[in-house]
């Protein structure tokens, strides 16, 4: 499969996972293109589509809370941003991704 | 103030953090994590973890403050740029 037709039927696997957690694609279009060739070349690196903006470890349990899409992993985090870490995911009521911040676990946490 | 980043090669936000700087004209020097060999990863991931709790990029060090994340708003403030130029 050539990588256009691996980031369309990952576009079509994911929107199966993210529609029920209440997440939607984003409406920047170009992030998204960016991002999901980002994650066919990990898939094609290490064989599991991870998240182009986490860091992979030695630790197979950690890497797996990485796996596109992680919203489940990050549950608390992702709803307080309203998107998921890279952006290729936001709630379903984001109109302007824009508007969206990365915001640290740890902010989080703290407030 | 000493710009440095941990950056993934994949992020697009790691890109939009160097593209702020560079349009500020601030000098900042990055690593590119990805691209390191395994035990110089796992030396990075150990400081950014005591850094920011998190394997989340980029990690953005301006002076003595870290910031996670593409935050222009925040790096502007701690450089004390009026407006920064947005990536």
């Amino acid at each position: 499969m050539n990588a256009e037709s691996r980031k369309k039927a990952l576009r079509f696997l994911f929107q199966k996972v993210i529609d029920p957690l209440g997440y939607k694609f984003s409406p920047d279009e170009d992030l998204v293109e960016f991002l999901l060739d980002q994650e066919v070349l990990l898939e094609q690196k290490h064989g599991i589509p991870y998240c182009p903006c986490q860091g992979l470890t030695k630790k197979r349990e950690e890497n797996m809370k990485i796996v596109c899409p992680c919203i489940p992993f990050h549950r608390e985090h992702f709803d307080a941003m309203r998107r998921c870490w890279c952006g290729l995911y936001v709630h379903k009521d984001v109109t302007n991704p824009d508007e969206l911040r990365q915001i640290p676990i740890t902010e989080i946490k703290g407030s | 103030m000493n710009v440095f980043m941990y950056t993934l090669s994949t992020c697009p936000w790691c890109r939009k953090a160097k593209i702020f700087f560079k349009s500020n004209n601030i000098p900042f020097d990055y690593v590119d994590y990805d691209l390191q060999p395994e035990e110089e990863q796992e030396k990075i991931m150990e400081k950014m973890l005591k850094m920011s709790s998190a394997r989340s990029f980029p990690v953005v060090r301006i002076g003595e403050q870290i910031v996670v994340g593409y935050n222009p708003e925040k790096y502007s403030e701690i450089l004390g740029l009026k407006k920064g130029v947005m990536a």
